[in-house]
C-alpha cells in the first residue's frame, strides 16, 4: 500500500484511494465500513471502506476474506494483494486520523470525542464513494458500543442506502471482513514506518503492541516523556494512560481554560462583606493589555 | 497582602550589565498560550519547531495535545526585545563586567573596578541580556491571537508612554 502522501505529513488526516471501478458506478454495490486502531494508545486510527457490485459479492467472499482480527499479517498483506488484483470490481479507501488529530480533538475547548470523531468520519468515507459515483446500495457497518442509534443516524444521512450497524460485522459480513484488512493492512504500515516529526536520535521504535495494557508500550511511554513537552505526536495525549503519565513525570500546565474551581470567585464575594481596604486595581488600560509594574525579579 | 517575603525582595537592587546589550545573538521566540510551570530550558528545537506546520489560516502546532494557531508579531520601530537572564552562583561582588574581551590572565591581573556604590551580597543582583528579538510567534489555543490580543496592546504601551511623558510646550 503507498503510505508516501502519509508519510510527507503525518500531523492530520489523509485520505487514500483506490481507483473507482467503473462497474460499480453502473451495478447497484455493497459496502462495508471497519476501522483499525481504535484502542492503542500510539499511532494513527484508520477507517476503511470497501465495496463492491452486489452480483459481484460471490467473488469477493471467494477470496476468503475473513474479520483481520483473525488473519495473520501476512495473510493479510496477501488478501490485500488479491484484492487490488481485482481492482476491476473491487474498490477501497480510507482515512487515516493521526495520533495528533486524534489528540488535538478530543482535547478541544469543545470536546469531540472519539465516536463522534469515528462516526463522522465513516460517514465522510460512505459520502466519498457517492461522490465518486459509485451506485452505493447497502451499507455494512463495523461497530462498537450501541448500534441502534448510530444506524438511524446513518439511515437518516443516507436516505436511499439500506443500512446495517452491527456489532463484530466484520465477521459476518464479507465486504466488511475486506474494508476490516484493508484499514489493518494501513494501519499495521503507518505504524511500522511512522516518521516522527520531532528531531530524536536513537528513537527505541520497541513500542509493542500500541495498546495501553501492554506493559512494553507502558514502559516506552514512560522512556519518552519530556518533562516540558510530554510526548512525541505519535502518542495520543487524550489516552487516559498517557495523561496518567503526564501527571506524575512531566511539569503542570495550565491553559486559559483549565478548570481552577471557583475558589476565586468565592473570595470575591467575601471580600464585600469585609472591612479591610480594598486592593486598588490599575487603570483598565493597563489590565487590558496584562500589564504589571514589576516590583520583583 | 504585602508579605515580608516580598519587602525584602523590593529592597534588593537589580544592575544591568550594559555590555551584553551590544551584540546578542537574534533567536526566535514562541508565546503560549498556557503556562508550564516550571522555569528550565526545554528542547524547542526538537519538538515544536519541527512541527509547525503553514495552514490556511496561519500557523499551526500542537502542544501537550492541544491545537494551537499562530502569528508572527514584530515588535514596534524603535524598540528592541531582550532574553535577560539573571546571572547566579557566587557573583562577583565588585566586579563590574567592564572587562569583556580581555584574555582571562589579563582579566585577573587586573584591578577591580569599585562601583560608585559599594555591592553586598544578598541585595544586589546582575541581569544579562543573553539573546535579542525584534519579533516572536504568538499562539492562540485554537484559534489565531488576532489584533485584540492582550500583548499587541501591551506593546502600544511604550509609545503612548513616551507620549503622555513627554515635555508639553507651554502656552
Amino acid at each position: 500500500m503507498d503510505l508516501s502522501e502519509l508519510e510527507r505529513d503525518n500531523t492530520g488526516r489523509c485520505r487514500l484511494n483506490s481507483p473507482v471501478p467503473s462497474v460499480c458506478c453502473k451495478e447497484p454495490c455493497v459496502l462495508g465500513v471497519d476501522e483499525a486502531g481504535r484502542g492503542p494508545v500510539l499511532g494513527p486510527m484508520v477507517y476503511a471502506i470497501c465495496y463492491c457490485p452486489l452480483s459481484r459479492l460471490a467473488d469477493l467472499e471467494a477470496l476468503k476474506v475473513a474479520d483481520s482480527k483473525t488473519l495473520s499479517e501476512s495473510e493479510r498483506d496477501r488478501l490485500f494483494a488479491k484484492m487490488e488484483e481485482d481492482g476491476d470490481f473491487v474498490g477501497w479507501a480510507l482515512d487515516v486520523l493521526s495520533p495528533n488529530l486524534i489528540s488535538t480533538s478530543m482535547l478541544g475547548r469543545v470536546k469531540y470525542n472519539l465516536n463522534s470523531l469515528s462516526h463522522d468520519t465513516a460517514t465522510g468515507l460512505v459520502q466519498y464513494a457517492l461522490d465518486q459515483g459509485v451506485k452505493v446500495a447497502q451499507v455494512f457497518v463495523d461497530t462498537v458500543g450501541p448500534p441502534e442509534t448510530y444506524q438511524e443516524r446513518l439511515q437518516q444521512r443516507f436516505p436511499g442506502v439500506e443500512v446495517t450497524v452491527k456489532a463484530k460485522a466484520d465477521a459476518l459480513y464479507p465486504v466488511v471482513s475486506a474494508a476490516s484488512i484493508c484499514a489493518k493492512v494501513a494501519r499495521d504500515q503507518a505504524v511500522k514506518n511512522w516518521k516522527f516529526v520531532e528531531k530524536l536520535q536513537d528513537l527505541d521504535t520497541d513500542y509493542g503492541s500500541g495498546y495501553p495494557s501492554d506493559p512494553k508500550t507502558k514502559a516506552w511511554l514512560r522512556e519518552h516523556v519530556d518533562p516540558v513537552f510530554g510526548f512525541p505526536q505519535f502518542v495520543r495525549f487524550s489516552w487516559r494512560t498517557a495523561q496518567s503519565i503526564l501527571e506524575k513525570e512531566a511539569e503542570d500546565v495550565t491553559w486559559e481554560d483549565s478548570q481552577t474551581g471557583d475558589q476565586e470567585g468565592l473570595k470575591r464575594i467575601k471580600s464585600y462583606f469585609s472591612k479591610g481596604p480594598r486592593a486598588r486595581l490599575p487603570h483598565r488600560y493597563f489590565q487590558e493589555r496584562g500589564l504589571e509594574s514589576a516590583t520583583i525579579l | 497582602m504585602e508579605s515580608s517575603d516580598g519587602e525584602a525582595v523590593d529592597k534588593r537592587r537589580v544592575h544591568l550589565r550594559p555590555v551584553t546589550l551590544r551584540d546578542p545573538a537574534p533567536v526566535l521566540l514562541h508565546l503560549l498560550p498556557c503556562e508550564v510551570l516550571v522555569n528550565r530550558p526545554a528542547p524547542v528545537g526538537l519538538f515544536f519547531t519541527p512541527a509547525i506546520r503553514q495552514g490556511p489560516d496561519g500557523l499551526e502546532v500542537s502542544f501537550r495535545g492541544r491545537s494551537l494557531r499562530g502569528e508572527e508579531v514584530v515588535v514596534p520601530p524603535g524598540l528592541v526585545g531582550y532574553v535577560m537572564i539573571e546571572e547566579k552562583g557566587e557573583v562577583l561582588l565588585g566586579k563590574q563586567d567592564f572587562s569583556e574581551g580581555m584574555a582571562d590572565d589579563e582579566q585577573e591581573e587586573r584591578e577591580l573596578v569599585e562601583p560608585p556604590e559599594a555591592l553586598e551580597r544578598d541585595f544586589d543582583r546582575f541581569i544579562g541580556a543573553t539573546a535579542s528579538f525584534s519579533s516572536f510567534t504568538l499562539w492562540g489555543l485554537e484559534t489565531i491571537p488576532g489584533p485584540d490580543a492582550k500583548v499587541r496592546g501591551a506593546l502600544t504601551w511604550p509609545s503612548l508612554a513616551a507620549a503622555i511623558h513627554a515635555q508639553v510646550p507651554e502656552d
